[in-house]
């Protein structure tokens, strides 16, 4: 029983032997080439778990463990995602100035972990899972905010994040014990049939409490308003690498576990229980979208502007879980395919001008298009596909999730969420403008890229411009993705 | 065998795209032959076009067969790459093709990175072909939005000292009326079903949403009023429709020359044409319900814009709040919901397209030999003055161009102006006595710049100018014949698109 359901665990058994590995060769391994060796280990460990991954994709639904764990092509194409983003984190970490060299197996080791976590995030189907997931992920992530230890603003990082995720982990455990003491159940099917047999009117006063205590974990992980006030904060004290990892597996996990949660709870479950989730996770992506894109707009540094961006798409994924359907699953996994390319190419750039120049400042992209001009062309193919202009992925992306929004007749939503690109549009083009129509700042010693990273960043962008035309495919295949349910 | 007919829009459309590809295998040194390559290409675009004229059957009301494009392209949504022409794009896609290829020559003398310049330009052009061409509603807007990107890099790069405001107020103005059109283009596709026509603006073009309705806030609105707001936002701001013309004055005067001419003379069309092809036949009974407004606003344009032009000082930006004026004039042609006010409406679009590119090409040919445009200058002495005595051969266009685009009988704006005010006579006989009002002071405010820019004493600056060169007046000439000749005989225009204009009144009839 238990040996089946292993063959279906292996790409997270993968990437935990992968990071032991690492681990121990940390602990023991100081020779010649070190890096080298850390390196194409990770690499190898990561391929392996995406191929494994692949194969998973066709599998039909099923649970393992004792129903704990669930094995679905939904979940599986997410983690391929997280993979995905995982294998480029670590690329750029390699070359990054930002992370000391020595630290830098810690951080392949860090994220590696973090990723178990959120693989075991978007599959868990009870609540203990869950939860063990989240504070996987969590706890490696706090380590990883303060990755630059002797730098103060990093440490400030570390701690902030780590005190708030303290507290909402146990406000998070306080409303799954009172589903637990009035469902009886930690299971999520058993939770759903629960939900949808409860009359009592005490049981269900008692249950919107913890239900929103609940969601306020799951919300933290993903930084959506209220609960994001560690985000900018964090994102920008921890070193270039980390935040663009933070911004593209936590939240992807994070979005899966609410997908997951909202539709085997309340999918068939009309009533007072769905409508208040429903509205309030409508009101959090709302905020979520605006706070994050107003916010945005009056920064300086394009750490923290793309922090509050990848904020505000989060709030735009969060619309797709609303839904409540497949149409909306199938509109997340469209935007999270497109949002891993976009934000791994921006970062890249940020990346890249960073090590030039000493910092991420505005002024630093002025002019860019005479210095580097892929660069500058990639960075503004990025960002106007983030702001949702055609013909770029992003657009796409956007237009799913409208859909699928309009679909269900959330038209208020709808129309928030479209002005929300527009604001969006203003502070990306902030950069777009320096870039292109900028001055090139005096005299500077024109460096080539290596030739290398141009590739990488070329064949990341390359997702971006076929899948805003040719997305016929995709969404297809997104369509056909099965979520577990019985 | 294919019949070359059946793929000649495909040609059209992606013509100008394979002009781009071409640049980008020149090396950048070589500017005369990216310079060569362009012209060649938009050359080749326009005869293309002209065949198109040529193969057109003007008593086909409808879409023409002949012509269709239909190709799956989303399966999941039932988007299709469906192309096609009638009488209401021809005259758009002739002006496009000629317009363009007439800029590729004004532009000869830009220097700053040639090659993005007229590789951008090419891509605008394929964009706005797109918009003209597409029949399906999804592939419509995803060419209306990217054009953006082009327009926002010309005149962000190539424009005058204010140029990044003007370019990024332009691009966000757009972007906001065209993210409304997009919510009502996917409440439409679900209120049609999701079926396979659904984003098929022709399929949709039938009045079926007459009695929808729609949920907001939890109360009942009627479906068609409401999505037709949201896309009369996004086509009023690009024509653009008092109040939202803000936009405008900034983007031309700080577009260089020949993206002026594109702006006014194309791009402001689309506007229009969104009305005609989408908001007007596809909701009939909120497009009657709100003619009144238009009629208003379209007045208001008329009127504001004359105005604010009278009070320019800057001689783009006077031309360019004429611009407004005269969309005024198309607008009030919509409005009248009768043949000959729509028939104006759609040959005014092609009018304002010709006159409006002579005047902004003839200052771009001013502006190269003064390098400003005052007409007088914010110290109050004046920046031009004498010029038709030093300037003969300019003067003698300047003159057709400004009464072309006054509406003197004999040029072509008249034509279409007169058949306007047939229109809408009988419909809104207030707004047509005021209008006319507005055709005063347009004479009032062109003669008056005239006046100071061409009469009197030659000023010692202006000494230095010389006539026209050989090739300004090349591009100069199909524009003057264009004015001229429209404005004796309108027949070839008026033909093709007689039948198309028809159609879409009689729709329009039923609801009245």
């Amino acid at each position: 029983m238990y040996l089946s359901s292993v063959s279906f665990y292996i790409p997270e058994l993968l990437a935990s032997l992968t990071m032991v590995a690492l681990l121990i060769m940390e602990a023991t391994y100081n020779g010649e080439g070190k890096k080298t060796l850390f390196n194409s280990v990770s690499y190898i460990g990561l391929i392996g778990t995406f191929f494994a991954l692949l194969c998973n994709l066709n599998e039909a639904p099923i649970s393992i463990f004792t129903g704990s764990v669930v094995i679905d092509s939904f979940g599986t194409f997410v983690k391929i995602l997280m993979v995905l983003g995982t294998i480029f984190s670590i690329y750029l970490s390699t070359d990054s100035l930002d992370i000391h060299s020595e630290q830098k197996s810690e951080f392949s080791i860090l994220v590696i972990g973090v990723l178990v976590g959120g693989m075991l995030l978007a599959s868990a189907h009870n609540l203990l899972i869950l939860y063990i997931g989240i504070e996987t992920l969590s706890i490696l992530s706090y380590a990883l905010a303060s990755f630059r230890k002797n730098d103060e603003r990093s440490s400030e990082a570390g701690l902030k994040y780590a005190l708030f995720g303290g507290v909402v982990s146990g406000i998070m455990l306080f409303g799954m014990g009172h589903i637990f003491g009035v469902l009886g159940t930690i299971d999520f099917l058993e939770i759903g049939k629960g939900i949808a047999n409860i009359k009592d009117g005490y049981q269900i006063a008692l249950l919107i409490p913890s239900l929103l205590f609940f969601m306020a974990g799951i919300g933290y992980k993903i930084a959506c308003v209220p609960f994001h006030m560690w985000a900018p904060d964090v994102y920008e004290g921890s070193p270039l690498p980390v935040t663009t990892f933070f911004s593209l597996i936590p939240k992807i996990a994070g979005i899966t576990a609410f997908l997951r949660v909202t539709i085997v709870f309340f999918a068939k479950n009309e009533g007072i229980l769905q409508h208040s989730w429903i509205a309030t996770l409508a009101v959090i992506a709302a905020l979520t979208m605006t706070v994050g894109n107003v916010s945005a707009i009056g920064q300086r540094s394009v750490k923290r502007m793309l922090a509050f961006s990848s904020i505000s798409h989060a709030g735009f994924m969060l619309l797709g879980v609303l839904v409540l359907d497949k149409v909306g699953a199938q509109s997340i996994l469209f935007y999270a395919s497109t949002y891993v390319f976009m934000t791994l190419v921006v970062f890249f750039i940020t990346s890249f001008v960073q090590d030039k120049y000493g910092n991420d400042h505005f002024e630093r992209f002025s002019g860019l298009i005479y210095r580097y001009p892929f660069m500058a062309i990639f960075m503004s193919v990025s960002m106007f596909s983030l702001a949702g202009i055609p013909p770029f992925a992003g657009f796409v992306a956007k237009f799913n999730v409208l859909s699928a929004l309009i679909s269900k007749d959330f038209y208020t939503l709808a129309l928030i969420a479209v002005l929300n690109s527009v604001v969006s549009l203003f502070y990306y083009m902030k950069i777009i403008r320096l870039m292109v129509f900028g001055k090139v700042e005096s005299q500077e010693k024109i460096e080539r890229l290596s030739f290398r990273n141009q590739v990488i960043v070329g064949l990341l962008s390359l997702p971006i411009l076929i899948l805003g035309i040719f997305w016929s495919g995709l969404i297809h295949f997104s369509g056909s993705t099965e979520i577990f349910l019985q | 065998m294919v019949n070359p007919t059946s793929t000649l829009l495909n040609w059209i459309l992606w013509m100008p795209l394979l002009g781009v590809l071409g640049i980008l295998f020149i090396p950048k040194q070589k500017e005369g032959m990216i310079r060569f390559w362009s012209l060649i290409n938009t050359a080749i675009t326009f005869l293309l076009t002209i065949c198109l004229y040529s193969q057109f059957d003007p008593s086909v009301s409808g879409m023409q067969d002949k012509f269709k494009i239909f190709l799956p392209w989303i399966k999941d949504f039932h988007i299709h790459y469906f192309l096609g022409v009638d009488g209401i794009s021809l005259p758009m896609i002739l002006l496009t093709g000629l317009l363009f290829f007439l800029c590729i020559l004004s532009s000869w003398t830009v220097s700053k990175s040639v090659k993005a310049y007229f590789s951008l330009l090419l891509f605008l052009q394929c964009n706005v072909f797109g918009v003209f061409l597409s029949l399906d509603f999804f592939l419509f807007y995803v060419f209306w939005e990217v054009m953006l990107i082009p327009m926002f890099f010309l005149i962000g790069v190539w424009g005058g000292e204010n140029k990044e405001y003007a370019a990024v107020k332009f691009f966000l103005y757009t972007f906001f009326g065209s993210v409304l059109m997009l919510v009502g283009m996917i409440a439409l596709y679900y209120h049609s079903g999701k079926g396979i026509d659904s984003f098929n603006i022709i399929a949709l073009s039938n009045g079926r949403f007459v009695n929808d309705t729609l949920t907001l806030f939890g109360a009942q609105f009627p479906f068609a009023k409401l999505v037709f707001l949201a896309m009369f936002i996004g086509f009023a701001i690009k024509v653009p429709v008092f109040p939202f013309h803000t936009w405008l004055p900034h983007a031309h005067v700080q577009a260089p020359t020949a993206v002026s001419v594109i702006l006014a003379g194309v791009l402001l069309k689309m506007g229009t044409y969104g009305f005609l092809r989408i908001a007007f036949p596809i909701f009939p009974n909120a497009s009657v319900y709100f003619s009144d407004a238009i009629g208003w606003l379209g007045l208001v344009n008329v009127i504001y814009g004359a105005l604010c032009a009278m009070a320019q000082t800057d001689v783009k930006k006077l031309i360019a709040y004429s611009s407004v004026s005269h969309m005024g004039f198309v607008m009030l042609g919509l409005a009248s919901m009768t043949v000959q006010g729509m028939n104006g409406a759609v040959l005014q679009m092609f009018n304002h397209g010709t006159s409006t590119a002579m005047m902004f090409l003839l200052v771009g040919v001013l502006y190269e030999r003064s390098h400003h445009r005052w007409i007088v200058r914010p110290d109050g002495s004046k920046g031009f003055g004498g010029l038709y005595t030093q300037m003969p051969l300019y003067s003698i266009i300047f003159i057709i161009a400004m009464f072309a685009s006054m509406g003197l009988p004999g040029l072509s704006g008249f034509i279409s102006e007169a058949l306007i005010f047939l229109g809408i006579f009988d419909r809104f006989t207030t707004i047509t006595v005021l209008a006319v009002i507005g055709l005063l002071i347009g004479a009032a405010y062109l003669l008056w710049m005239f006046k100071r820019m061409f009469f009197g004493e030659v000023i010692e600056e202006c000494k230095s100018y010389t006539d026209m060169t050989p090739r300004e007046v090349l591009y100069m000439i199909p524009l003057c014949i264009a004015v001229i000749f429209f404005g004796i005989w309108p027949a070839p225009i008026l033909n093709i698109m007689k039948a198309s204009v028809g159609h879409l009144v009689g729709l329009l009839g039923n609801y009245h």
